[in-house]
């Protein structure tokens, strides 16, 4: 069992690669951060707190992330932007499952093609961490968004 | 008639009367002004809420009607008040929490206290202090109540009133749309989730769009991208209340041959790479005896119920300024669903809202006119599809629910 | 248990309550033919001075949300009021009005 200290310098990376790989545009990659038994959810505040079930995105499995990035790519119409994390503090423990618990705050820049660039999402990640044989994934990422007001729509995953 | 009316009022509407709209009327600020008067105050009625998100007496929760902020509340065990967010004193916000329960409503600017009617009870120091001061003798509290409004409901849905000759609620909606309301709120609504979507455009090109059901396979690729047939449908389009009112609807094929979505989606994920890597998306059931399975109805002005297989929502409408407006989404299933009917309902609703994989277009849409339209005044739009009259109709590649919208908003905005 | 010396009786008058302050204790007193009773000077519904109020034949009206108090026996008399005023034991001698302040704070 790793200590929390080593814990940190473990899970760290994860999250500076996960935020890369959204902010490069990488989104067929996205996918590979999560199990392929995993839960994702997009919700609010106060849906978090209130326990409701359906926030802004839910997926079930890897397959789901799949789909939502061949939608993306392949489906929707929208205004053509990227993202820019802003990445809070890590705060992280092992869970006596052997997975790891992590929270981490962030902020979401959106910036259309126009030039427009605006503060489109702040919140917090509430995840849970399993160690495989090709490294760390994601068996749950909860990201709860302080507002619960989105600004157009949302389509590049946070 | 006001400045602001005299105004509004010089917009020309073109000779071809609703099959074309002129673009000043999503971009001039005094018609803007004119629709807080004269339609949002008219007699009309604006849906604030249901009966579930104020259950006890003393439970409130804010809204507005088109600009002005209100306040609905459980008055009684059996009534509900409603009134303007602001204090018969000085104008101060009365309630800047979103909801709440309170015995009384007290303005924390100078302690006026209202009762859950509205009524003004008591105000601080009316007496002065050791004889200097207070209130002049004639003040009388029952003339500086709270503005009230009128409030009715139908199967737990609460609207609101400013004016005191808007016909009765069920009259103003009609028997078709309280058919319709009656048939998705006769059970107890449990609420799932809810969240708003800021848009960028004039509140009634959403309406438009949400009313328009032509554009729905064309701008929404999701169901032809991932080879999810959706053009056999039966269905149609049902227009009441001067043609602003509607309901959109279809019965998804379930005739051998293709199966449902998740059927059939089911059969091809091996060999094609369209298809969906899991369809559990798609899962679904027959949620009413009729066959419907998708239904959008629109209740004029701004208020709209929604079936999307088992995805059941009231979206209501928020007017921000002319080039913006704000969505309100309230997601809900029934009291009575099962575990695995409520995950369905949770699995479908990745369709719908800002980040619907069916609807999400119709959140950028809307900006995509308002931007392109700026500085073309003198031009309009054309609503020909389906024809140029306003009645119900058998195809749904139609635009007459949308001309309907616009025969009613003339109606109230005299245009 | 002790008495203490809080105020003059020509200083009280009869439509509105005098406040005086004794070893914390923040008392309203009031004129009621002829007699003086003393109650707590703060509201029991939120912190308001009854001594701002209005005191007509007995009954302290507060200032804040008007609930109001019988002075003699500091019961609350309507709402929002739900919880009564204490009261202080008042003796006057001659042009002193004496209150009774009890050891354990009341």
């Amino acid at each position: 069992m790793l200590e929390s200290n080593e814990l940190f310098h473990r899970v760290r990376p994860l999250y500076d690669a996960y935020a890369d790989c959204i902010d490069e545009e990488r989104y067929e990659e996205w996918p590979e951060f999560f199990e392929d038994v995993c839960f994702y959810q997009i919700t609010t505040r106060e849906a978090h707190r209130k326990s409701m079930p359906i926030g802004i995105v839910q997926c079930n499995s890897k397959g789901m992330l799949i789909d939502r990035i061949g939608s993306m790519k392949r489906a929707n119409i929208f205004e053509p932007q990227r993202y820019r994390h802003l990445l809070g503090a890590l705060h992280v423990e092992a869970a006596e499952n052997g997975t790891i618990r992590a929270r981490m705050g962030f902020g979401v820049v959106r910036i259309l093609e126009s030039g427009d660039s605006m503060l489109f999402l702040s919140g917090i990640w509430h995840d849970e961490i399993v160690e495989t044989t090709e490294g760390l994934r994601f068996r749950e990422k909860i990201a709860v968004l302080d507002s619960s007001r989105v600004d157009t729509l949302l389509v590049v995953p946070v | 008639m006001s400045d602001v009316e005299l105004q509004a009022q010089r917009i020309e509407w073109p000779k071809e009367g609703v099959s074309r709209v002129p673009f000043e009327i999503y971009t001039n600020d005094a018609l803007y002004e004119s629709e807080q008067d004269l339609l949002f105050k008219g007699p009309i009625w604006n849906f604030v809420g249901v009966d579930v998100e104020i259950p006890a007496v003393g439970d409130f929760k804010t809204n507005f009607v088109g600009d002005t902020p209100v306040v609905v509340v459980k008055s009684s065990a059996d009534s509900y008040s409603a009134f303007v967010n602001r204090c018969a004193h000085r104008g101060s916000t009365l309630c800047y929490e979103k909801t709440g329960n309170r015995d009384a409503f007290t303005c924390v600017y100078h302690n006026w206290s209202y009762d859950l009617e509205g009524n003004l009870k008591t105000v601080a120091f009316h007496k002065g202090v050791r004889g200097k001061g207070g209130l002049p003798d004639d003040f009388r509290t029952c003339d500086h109540n709270l503005q009230k409004l009128r409030v009715q409901s139908l199967c737990g849905l609460l609207f609101v009133s400013f004016d005191e000759d808007a016909p009765e609620l069920e009259t103003f909606l009609g028997p078709k749309m309280c058919a319709h309301i009656q048939r998705i709120f006769s059970k107890k609504i449990r609420i799932l989730g809810t969240f708003s979507q800021h848009m960028h455009n004039n509140w009634k090109l959403y309406m438009e769009n949400v009313k328009d059901s032509y554009h729905a396979s064309l701008l929404h690729l999701f169901f032809t991208t991932f080879k999810l047939n959706r053009l056999s449908m039966q269905g149609g389009l049902i227009l009441d209340g001067d043609g602003g009112h509607h309901i959109s609807y279809s019965k998804m094929a379930t005739d051998a041959g293709g199966g449902t979505d998740y059927e059939s989606g089911g059969l091809r994920a091996q060999n094609d790479e369209f298809a969906l890597h899991d369809n559990r998306i798609l899962k679904s059931w027959p949620e009413f005896d009729d066959g419907v399975t998708h239904a959008i109805q629109g209740i004029f002005p701004n208020l709209i119920v929604q079936q999307i297989q088992n995805s059941l929502a009231l979206r209501l409408l928020i007017p921000r300024g002319v080039n913006g407006c704000e969505l309100v989404w309230i997601m809900f299933g029934y009291e009575s669903d099962t575990q695995e009917e409520t995950d369905i309902r949770v699995a479908l609703s990745n369709l719908v809202g800002p980040a619907g994989l069916v609807s999400m277009e119709d959140g950028v849409i809307g900006s995509f006119v308002q931007r392109a339209i700026v500085g073309n005044q003198g031009r309009e739009t054309v609503l020909e599809m389906g024809g140029r009259t306003v009645e119900s109709q058998e195809s749904r590649v139609s635009e007459a629910s949308v001309r309907g919208f616009w025969q009613a908003y003339r109606k109230y905005m005299r245009l | 248990m002790s008495w203490l010396n809080v105020a003059r009786l020509s200083d009280l008058a009869p439509d509105y309550p005098t406040a005086c302050s004794v070893e914390g204790h923040r008392i309203a007193l009031y004129l009621v033919d002829g007699a003086v009773y003393g109650t707590s000077n703060i509201c029991t519904h939120q912190f308001a001075l009854l001594s701002d109020g209005y005191h007509e034949d007995g009954v302290v009206e507060c200032p804040l949300h008007q609930g109001r108090f019988d002075v003699r026996t500091g019961k609350a008399l309507c709402s929002p009021l739900t919880i009564d005023l204490a009261t202080y034991e008042v003796d006057v001698r001659g042009d002193e009005v004496w209150v009774c302040i009890q050891g354990d704070g009341r």
